[in-house]
């Protein structure tokens, strides 16, 4: 059988002129830091990169790198998340406004967290309304005035980023609660090297490694008081989470305690966990279980996740949990139009990486553009969660553009407008067509804020829709992932 | 080490060697039944009522067994809480649990094993596929076995699994013996042959990976004494059960050494026990085998629970 080769592939690949292509330029170039790899690539046949292909995927599967998929049989069924072989690169420059970005961003947010269960300046300024904040059910009243060991409620943070047709970076959301991904990003890193080992002579690509060793240092740095050489442990909600893989290679890697709510007890408020030689103290938990769930002496009484006593102890400066509980509050959505104002009033800086526009219909002025220009806008509710209540202007019939016209101006305050965002699209093998093909894509980052410490991981998980046109990259809607190479100088 | 965590590591390698035995088991008494010098040991249904009781499902009437039934529920039935599949489901569970402690090498080859087992088509097992599917099950115990041994830390969490691994052998061990050697009465009785040169002795070896050394060593078909002898007594034989009390006698050592001068700790229990073993002669026991395998297999019990409120339950 004659083999086709992946440049033939390519000769099938669709561009779509109005969106933003990583790899190639207007004029159908390929970008100079993929002119290498699609080189290499270009050497391959079709049945070879089918078949690496395969191979890639029963590496995850049998390292166990999967998660559960409940069918009607109510038997749990092993998917691995898809994995494509080509690689998203990112280069020095672009990544420096990046990494930068997203710092500074941490940093505000937890300034912002800090001040929210202390004085509230920002709210006094005029500058955050109180009803956001009051109105919140992620803020924790418990949390007032208690001071987080290391002043740190954040310390690790996921900002999503998306690459709008204009080029540009915007941040789509920060995820200050528990963000998980990290592991997929080694995972995907570790199955291409084995996949295309030859690839890497050619490129000089920042190592994802040492996200670990990082982490621990962070959860060191905010040990308790009177601590010397601090227990640190990760909490997860069992094998049965979806995240229990990341929860069980953090773990491993960083050499702790993977420990379950039944592990641990508190007793005269300090934190142990049962061993076999019995009780031993824990001082740093960094914990992959919600606020909710921590503690049913103080939040739900039904939580059989938790630890009763935990907050008690938390309270004392005993033990440190990671992140902080309460620190919900600082990432929601109306939280999120403010971002530019809360970096400028904490830092004194400016925002380094955009905020999509956010048009609130409480001022006149926004009101006027947003109902003039409802087909390019999403307009959302301030007040619900979970994208109930959003409308996609382009999706609209004009009967409905009327209807949302109608309901926004009966009570602006309650919406807000954004311009339809586009994400960039990058060349993703589609297994059923044998091809390569445009498919959208966003970039989770992870920070990490400790006791004068911080760290960036240099690299990121590149989260791809695999359906054609699909805008959401979510692994339970069917997305995949890709390497992230951050390219040295 | 969470106690928890010890807890799945120990009971990991009580099913990692549950599956192997079994396993062996099903195959050797299926296969080398084919071609056995009596009537009776040749016998399909007697030779699935062995493995149904060696599995733990002892057929109590006279009923006509259905071969297919008895080898899916022995192998790869998941409502059978004794069959492999559901022994191989539990220990990659358990290795789970505690996979922040294991190799990444060790759990990959556990994973691949489970995915192995659950894979398998019943349709083929029942037909064609007991051999292959049984040995490919021996195969992979050791593999797992070895990967234990050399990727992780002789620690506690090795000898945790270790002490799993030997409880674990010692008693199905005593209950291999057990099962032959009724089966070995059986066709005594039948024949009216002496008990003592049963075809079954052979059997018992080879259901525990033994015959070629028994041959090596006594130089002649085993017996009852030279069976017996080899595989509770004889410390050089890594299948007897003295050599796993042995085993097991080390390994609670390193969880607490000085657990030993407590009465009735577990591993005084164990030191005990290993004691009467040491000087025990296969003369001595070949009175009363069953009564003196009962009683092993209830010290065995006593032992294994003893661990569980010293190390698990804190």
């Amino acid at each position: 059988m004659e083999s086709t080769s992946l440049k033939h592939l390519f000769s099938s690949y669709e561009r779509n002129e109005k969106l933003f292509d990583e790899i190639f330029d207007k004029d159908n170039n390929v970008k100079q830091v993929y002119q290498k790899i699609f080189e290499l690539y270009s050497g391959q046949s079709i049945d070879d990169f089918i078949n690496l292909n395969n191979k890639s995927k029963s590496s995850f599967f049998n390292q166990g790198i999967t998660f559960q998929v409940y069918n009607d049989d109510a038997k749990g069924h092993e998917k691995i998340f898809p994995f494509d072989l080509f690689p998203r690169i990112i280069d020095a420059d672009e990544w420096k406004t990046i990494e930068q970005g997203v710092l500074q961003r941490s940093k505000a947010l937890n300034r912002f967290i800090w001040d929210l269960y202390h004085n509230k300046h920002i709210i006094k300024a005029g500058i955050v309304p109180l009803e956001l904040i009051s109105s919140s059910s992620n803020y924790l009243r418990q949390m007032v005035n208690l001071d987080p060991p290391g002043g740190i409620y954040n310390h690790i943070s996921g900002t999503d980023l998306i690459k709008h047709s204009d080029g540009k970076y915007y941040v789509l959301e920060d995820n200050i609660r528990s963000p998980s991904g990290v592991s997929y990003v080694i995972g995907n890193r570790n199955a291409l090297k084995r996949a295309l080992f030859g690839v890497f002579n050619h490129y000089q690509i920042h190592s994802v490694s040492n996200y670990a060793e990082n982490l621990l240092e962070i959860l060191e740095s905010v040990k308790p008081k009177g601590v010397d050489v601090p227990n640190c442990v990760i909490m997860t909600p069992g094998v049965y989470n979806s995240a229990y893989y990341e929860h069980a290679y953090l773990a491993k890697t960083i050499g702790i305690e993977l420990v379950e709510g039944r592990d641990l007890v508190v007793e005269n408020d300090f934190v142990y966990m049962k061993t076999i030689t019995g009780l031993e103290r824990v001082d740093v938990i960094y914990r992959r279980i919600d606020d909710v769930f921590l503690d049913p002496l103080v939040f739900r009484e039904d939580s059989a996740l938790g630890v009763p006593g935990l907050f008690a102890a938390y309270k004392k400066g005993n033990v440190t949990l990671v992140n902080a509980p309460g620190t919900g509050v600082a990432d929601d959505k109306a939280i999120y139009t403010f971002m530019p104002e809360i970096i400028k009033f904490y830092l004194g800086e400016t925002p380094i990486l955009n905020n999509v526009h956010t048009y609130h219909c409480s001022k006149p002025d926004d009101l006027k553009y947003v109902i003039e220009n409802i087909q390019n806008l999403v307009i959302k509710p301030v007040d619900e969660a979970g994208g109930y209540g959003i409308s996609i202007g382009n999706k609209l019939t004009k009967a409905e553009i009327e209807a949302v016209k109608k309901v926004v101006l009966e009570q602006p305050r309650k919406y807000i407008a954004q311009p339809i965002m586009s994400l960039s699209v990058h060349a993703t093998y589609i297994d059923e067509n044998k091809s390569f093909e445009q498919r959208h894509v966003d970039l989770r980052t992870f920070a990490l804020l400790g006791n004068n410490k911080e760290f960036v991981l240099k690299g990121g998980l590149t989260r791809v829709a695999l359906k054609k046109g699909n805008l959401i990259v979510n692994s339970s809607q069917g997305g995949g992932s890709k390497d992230t190479w951050v390219l040295k100088k | 080490m969470l106690a928890r965590i010890a807890n799945n590591l120990f009971w990991m390698g009580r099913y990692v060697e549950r599956v192997e035995h079994l396993a062996r088991f099903m195959n050797v008494n299926y296969f080398s039944s084919l071609d056995a010098p009596t009537k009776l040991s040749r016998d399909r249904q007697f030779v699935l009522r062995s493995i149904s009781k060696m599995a733990g499902d002892p057929i109590l009437d006279d009923k006509e067994l259905i071969e297919e039934h008895i080898l899916y529920n022995v192998g790869l039935n998941p409502d059978k809480p004794y069959s492999i599949l559901q022994g191989v489901k539990c220990a990659r569970e358990n290795a789970n649990s505690s996979r922040d402690l294991l190799s990444s090498e060790f759990y990959e080859s556990i994973n691949k094993f489970y995915h192995f087992v659950m894979d398998y088509p019943k349709d083929y097992f029942v037909n064609s596929g007991l051999h292959d599917f049984t040995t490919h099950v021996t195969d992979q115990t050791s593999i797992l076995k070895g990967k234990m041994r050399g990727t992780l830390l002789h620690d506690e969490i090795y000898a945790l699994i270790k002490l799993g691994i030997n409880i674990e052998r010692a008693t199905q061990i005593a209950r291999i013996i057990k099962t032959k050697y009724e089966d070995a009465e059986k066709t005594a009785e039948v024949k009216n042959k002496p008990l003592k040169n049963s075809f079954e002795w052979t059997t018992l070896l080879k259901c525990t990976e033994c015959y070629d050394m028994n041959r090596r060593l006594y130089k002649k078909t085993p017996t009852q004494l030279t069976a017996l002898e080899f595989l509770i007594v004889n410390t050089h034989c890594p299948r007897s059960v003295i050599y796993s009390l042995n085993q097991i006698h080390k390994h609670v050592q390193i969880l607490d050494p000085l657990k030993v001068h407590e009465k009735h700790s577990a591993a005084f229990l164990i030191s005990k026990m290993r004691c009467e073993y040491r000087f025990k002669t296969v003369e001595e026991v070949q009175d009363d085998v069953k009564g003196f395998i009962n009683q092993t297999l209830n010290t065995l019990v006593e032992i294994g629970a003893k661990l569980e409120t010293e190390y698990f339950y804190h």
